[in-house]
């Protein structure tokens, strides 16, 4: 009888010790909302993988605090209001205690604001609208550095290259569109650029020809155009197609800088340049190998979407181990003081410029050379000399 | 005027002509249903969809052009049309509803199930067949050495409004000409005579739903080559469908025709003149001024006019 008490007693307390080895190595959940369906799926697919990756990398190096780093994906299909939901259910019933993810502006600004209001660490991680690090926001951070400066590179390519006199910008009439016709049409200001043209369209829109005929007839050296994915192949085709011929076609990021762009517009896509946050050929720690890694497991080179996302795991990483503890204030304090190096580039969340929390790094200019995104500006990071002037319409065979 | 600007002007007007033909070929298919069975097809876009979908993997798997899947989704989707017909439409026809109008509300019901089943399906991924001759066009210099001005004319617009003018025709000639047509006319024009002259009325029925989901089936596979395609794409045909049956009088396929160029036109105009953000805005401008100014639409101007005569 005595000796079954004690071997009760000895079980329970195995039992306990048990419970708490298990524990100890009870996983990290982390969930990210992300679009996996709907127009921005494209985006939502190249981040997944590249979170997924950055986990695994550090899943077979010992994981987050000795645990085991698991992801779960949500699909938000880019609609604010259901990414909205998915983050409140994450921090209200899940109790995670630091959101990552979303891709547009939009989705990234409704979940900024819950993140805010219920005090829990956000990464933006490729959303581009100024105004999500604008807002005082505590508890906002943002990887990818914000629409004003998409196009320092390009502006830059302006200044030193095309030397163009006049601009004529069409945009997408979305948060990420607007934000950046707004910056692009004071950057041409501060450059001494003439707009000309600026008119934005609706998602959807099965016709340019109308606009591209007036910007045409005003033939204007430069055409900036801010679109998603299939609207920039639409835009390339259709300007093919009625010759309107510019010094230059610059994309504003991205649906002009993914692969598919290139798979859909074809050899309209030819000669176009476009603003970037990152490109598979910069030389920062791990930035070469992440992009072969991804390349030969699925097909294509990542864009900055995916080297964002990818960097963001480790940054999440980095910040948690130097937390005190896995509440959401302590991660706060620990991803203010981030400073470390990346794939994406160096990271430190600074206070500037009227930004809160804000990463700022450099920008880069590509340019599609024989069906391929090309790295070719700033000079230093060159990996293929820029192609201009560029052959009329006329011209090309 | 000056030559850049009459360049804009004309190249807007092409712009405008063939979407317009494309919209028309759209807009028909509605018509006819809503003559015959006297209910606003609300899954006309998803049906559009479907046949995009169909002409879609046709290309991707068998290489088929699509402008040779116009003969094969526009059949697949009149059989789709004939059995909605008779296995969903007719048998809430039969039944009394709290709502006069509830085969519309069964027709919303049928667009959601076939956007949601291609969502499930293909994911809402979007998607383009990349044909040979997406960005070709003919251009006015290459004919005319000097113009004065250079207007060009795409090789994949021309071909779609070619083929939608010809589809147009055929039903036309359908419509007026055989005897199965004027069967169909006769039910939209009057059921109940049409009944007691021994016309099958339900056949008609089911003939001309089939008909209508074949003509935006051949125009799903008319707009892939010039346009992309997603699951969710059919609520935007939907309303430029509905839109154009409005205006072009209901019921009435010629009056269908001329506002889908009236559409068109209008639409492209807008984007130049105005604005491209505009357009969707110029687009129920014109709707909500047909129901106002132009309740019969362009059909009630033109049997005014024949009685005129």
């Amino acid at each position: 009888m005595e000796r079954l008490r004690h071997l009760s007693v000895l079980v329970m307390v195995m039992a306990v010790l048990f419970a708490a080895e298990v524990f100890a190595a009870e996983p990290l959940r982390l969930a990210i909302p992300l679009p996996l369906t709907g127009g921005q799926a494209k985006f939502g697919e190249m981040m997944k993988r590249s979170y997924e990756m950055a986990a695994e990398e550090i899943n077979a190096k010992g994981g987050v605090r000795g645990r085991k780093l698991a992801l779960e994906f949500e699909d938000s299909s880019a609609k604010p209001e259901i990414a909205r939901a998915i983050v409140e259910k994450l921090i209200d019933v899940k109790k995670q205690p630091i959101i990552i993810g979303e891709y547009t502006s939009a989705c990234a600004k409704a979940v900024a604001a819950v993140a805010e209001e219920r005090k829990t660490p956000y990464v933006v991680v490729a959303s581009a609208a100024d105004e999500i690090t604008q807002q005082k926001y505590k508890y906002v951070f943002r990887m990818n550095p914000p629409n004003a400066h998409y196009s320092d590179g390009l502006m830059s390519y302006f200044k030193e290259v095309v030397k163009p006199a006049t601009m004529a910008i069409i945009y997408e009439s979305s948060d990420f569109g607007s934000s950046s016709a707004k910056d692009m049409v004071k950057n041409a200001e501060r450059a001494g650029i003439r707009v000309l043209v600026n008119e934005k369209y609706e998602k959807g829109a099965v016709d340019f020809r109308p606009i591209l005929s007036k910007v045409k007839a005003a033939n204007p050296d430069v055409i900036f155009m801010v679109s998603y994915v299939m609207d920039a192949a639409l835009l390339m085709r259709q300007i093919k197609e009625l010759r309107v011929d510019a010094r230059l076609f610059a994309g504003g990021a991205a649906g002009f800088d993914i692969p598919e762009f290139v798979d859909n517009a074809k050899d309209a896509a030819e000669y176009v340049v476009t603003a970037t946050l990152w490109t598979p050929q910069l030389t920062f720690k791990g930035a070469r190998e992440y992009a072969a890694k991804f390349k030969s497991k699925y097909g294509d080179f990542p864009s900055y979407h995916g080297a964002s996302a990818y960097a963001t795991v480790y940054v999440v990483k980095d910040a948690l181990e130097r937390a005190k503890n896995l509440t959401p204030d302590e991660i706060r304090a620990a991803l203010k003081a981030t400073k470390m190096e990346t794939a994406f580039g160096p990271v430190q969340f600074a206070d500037k410029e009227g930004f809160q929390n804000q990463n700022f790094t450099d920008t880069y200019v590509r340019q599609v050379i024989k069906g391929e995104h090309e790295t070719i500006w700033p000079a230093a990071y060159a990996t293929q000399k820029y192609i201009f002037p560029i052959p009329k319409w006329r011209e090309r065979r | 005027m000056t030559a850049p600007q009459v360049e804009v002007l004309l190249q807007t007007l092409i712009a405008g002509l063939l979407l317009g033909g494309l919209y028309a070929l759209i807009g028909i298919g509605m018509t006819l249903i809503m003559g015959v069975m006297k209910i606003i097809n609300l899954a006309h876009g998803e049906l559009m969809m479907v046949a995009m979908f169909i002409a879609y993997w046709l290309f991707t798997l068998l290489q088929i052009d699509p402008y040779v899947s116009v003969f094969i989704a526009a059949p697949v989707l009149f059989v789709i049309g004939v059995l909605l017909q008779k296995f969903l439409i007719t048998p809430v026809l039969k039944v009394d509803s709290i709502l006069p109008e509830n085969q519309v509300i069964l027709t919303v019901g049928i667009g959601m199930v076939l956007s949601n089943l291609a969502t499930l399906l293909f994911k809402s991924d979007y998607r383009s067949v990349s044909v040979e001759y997406a960005s070709q066009a003919w251009y006015l210099t290459d004919y005319w050495k000097d113009a004065p001005i250079e207007l060009s004319l795409s090789f994949a617009w021309a071909v779609s409004f070619l083929i939608a003018l010809v589809i147009t025709a055929v039903l036309w000639f359908f419509l007026t000409k055989t005897d199965t047509g004027k069967s169909v006319r006769a039910t939209a024009q009057d059921l109940h005579a049409a009944l007691l002259m021994g016309v099958n009325v339900n056949r008609m029925r089911m003939l001309s739903f089939g008909i209508g989901a074949g003509l935006v089936g051949a125009a799903g596979c008319l707009f892939i080559p010039i346009y992309y395609l997603y699951p969710a794409l059919g609520g935007q045909f939907t309303l430029i469908a509905f839109v154009i049956t409005i205006l072009g009088g209901l019921g009435s396929t010629v009056g269908a025709i001329i506002g889908g160029v009236i559409l068109g036109i209008f639409e492209s105009m807008t984007a130049t003149y105005v604005g491209m953000g505009w357009a969707p805005v110029g687009r129920f401008v014109i709707f909500v001024a047909a129901l106002i100014f132009l309740p019969g639409g362009v059909a009630s101007l033109l049997r005014k006019r024949r009685v005129g005569k």
